[in-house]
């Protein structure tokens, strides 16, 4: 069975309240009768800002790796981790799984995020039928995902606020751990900014 | 302009879909054939049980934030962890914007999300349509993807194991606060945000 679309009826859903309005193309901006808010048939220049967010945090994903997160002084020396570092240590420790835990939040994540939101704004541009069900379901992913890396500038806060031991312990935050909060931010609101609806934008598929 | 809404046709958020509206029983879901997205749920917002859940929550954020959730003791001296001194110990220089991106996502986002809520519901409870009603719900829906409870409970287990194996680690209280209020905060969710905008008509009647 055919389905129809909200757009191809003259009618837009508010993004923030799900109230269903009336197109009206001589209006400047239409606003959402219940919460006051623009409602607009897409979100506007979607595309662009997903891509504007998107590559702003792949450009700070590489201070985020390179530089270190977190200085640790103990009695038996200095140490400048990495992210990767960090990984590799618990690694060593025989940590296996919260290395795997820390691998997926702070590495696997933000890389499926940039690949993911690449692929579903690659697709759009080219108005593609291609796995439509698929490309919806992997945006919902993204969004659900998303936050899960903040786990690592979590850590880093509670390591540094416990390790106040003075001589014996101590560690302090260090500059990557800002690139990384950029990155998780950054790749947040790209995915805030795509409107799912673009996927389903463009001829009709065999599905 | 405003316009009057279209009250006969519900449309799926994800795909534009457009669909004739229904009427759903309780607990009866209306999912989009295209996509699978959920369309549409039964109008139905349980006020009280809301409240209850949201003055719990408001609790245990309070006890989550007045007690430590982590502890190491050594020699003597004594550290201590939870939301606030992990937001501090990031306060230097550059790294101060990591700060501020955790008390936006650690303590400001659920902490005004259910204070809203609270103010949303006690109002409705008395039958009255709360002040800045529409506001209020639109900030709830751009604030709850910035809200991160959970993650900072799964960042206090990493802390413990990877700090374990050399100090003496302990949890407090504000661990298991932590723990209730994740998942208290998870039911609310479920509350929110289709089911609150009918309140509307309640507060009118």
């Amino acid at each position: 069975m055919a389905l129809t679309r909200a757009i191809d009826l003259g009618l837009m859903k508010c993004r923030v309240c799900g109230q269903v309005a009336p197109q009206d193309k001589t209006a400047m901006e239409v606003r959402c009768g219940r919460c006051h808010r623009v409602v607009t048939t897409r979100m506007p220049a979607s595309a662009e800002k997903t891509l504007a967010w998107l590559i702003t945090g792949i450009i700070l994903y590489f201070p985020a790796n390179i530089l270190p997160v977190m200085h640790t002084s103990t009695v038996t020396g200095q140490d400048d981790s990495t992210i990767i570092g960090g990984i590799i240590e618990f690694l060593r420790g025989g940590a296996w799984d919260i290395a795997a835990l820390i691998f997926v939040a702070s590495v696997a994540v933000p890389v499926t995020k940039f690949i993911a939101l690449g692929l579903l704004l690659w697709c759009v541009r080219r108005r593609s039928a291609w796995a439509r069900h698929e490309r919806a379901r992997l945006y919902k992913a993204v969004e659900f995902i998303g936050y899960w890396s903040m786990l690592d500038v979590v850590v880093v806060a509670i390591t540094c606020s416990l390790l106040q031991l003075k001589s014996l312990a101590s560690a302090e935050p260090r500059l990557g751990i800002v690139f990384f909060c950029g990155v998780v931010v950054s790749t947040m609101m790209a995915a805030l900014s795509f409107d799912p609806r673009l996927i389903w934008d463009g001829p009709a598929g065999a599905a | 302009m405003r316009d009057e809404p279209v009250t006969q046709i519900n449309v799926c958020r994800e795909c534009d879909t457009a669909y004739a509206d229904v009427e759903l029983g309780r607990d009866e879901v209306a999912r989009c054939r295209a996509c699978r997205a959920v369309v549409a749920r039964h109008p139905h917002a349980d006020v009280d049980k809301a409240l209850a859940i949201a003055i719990a929550c408001a609790i245990l954020f309070l006890i989550a934030n007045l007690t430590p959730v982590l502890g190491i003791e050594v020699a003597g001296t004594r550290t201590e962890a939870n939301i606030w001194t992990a937001v501090v110990s990031m306060d230097n220089g550059w790294i101060t914007l990591s700060a501020g991106v955790l008390v936006v996502t650690m303590l400001l986002a659920p902490l005004v999300q259910v204070v809203l809520v609270i103010w949303l519901l006690s109002f409705a409870r008395a039958e009255r349509r709360a002040p800045g009603f529409a506001h209020i719900l639109a900030l709830l829906h751009v604030l709850r993807p910035w809200s991160m409870t959970e993650v900072f409970l799964l960042g206090a287990l990493v802390a413990i194991v990877k700090l374990s194996s050399f100090l003496p680690i302990s949890t407090g209280p504000g661990v298991w606060a932590l723990g209730a209020l994740t998942i208290l905060l998870a039911v609310l969710g479920r509350f929110e945000p289709s089911a609150w905008w009918e309140l509307e008509h309640r507060g009118k009647a």
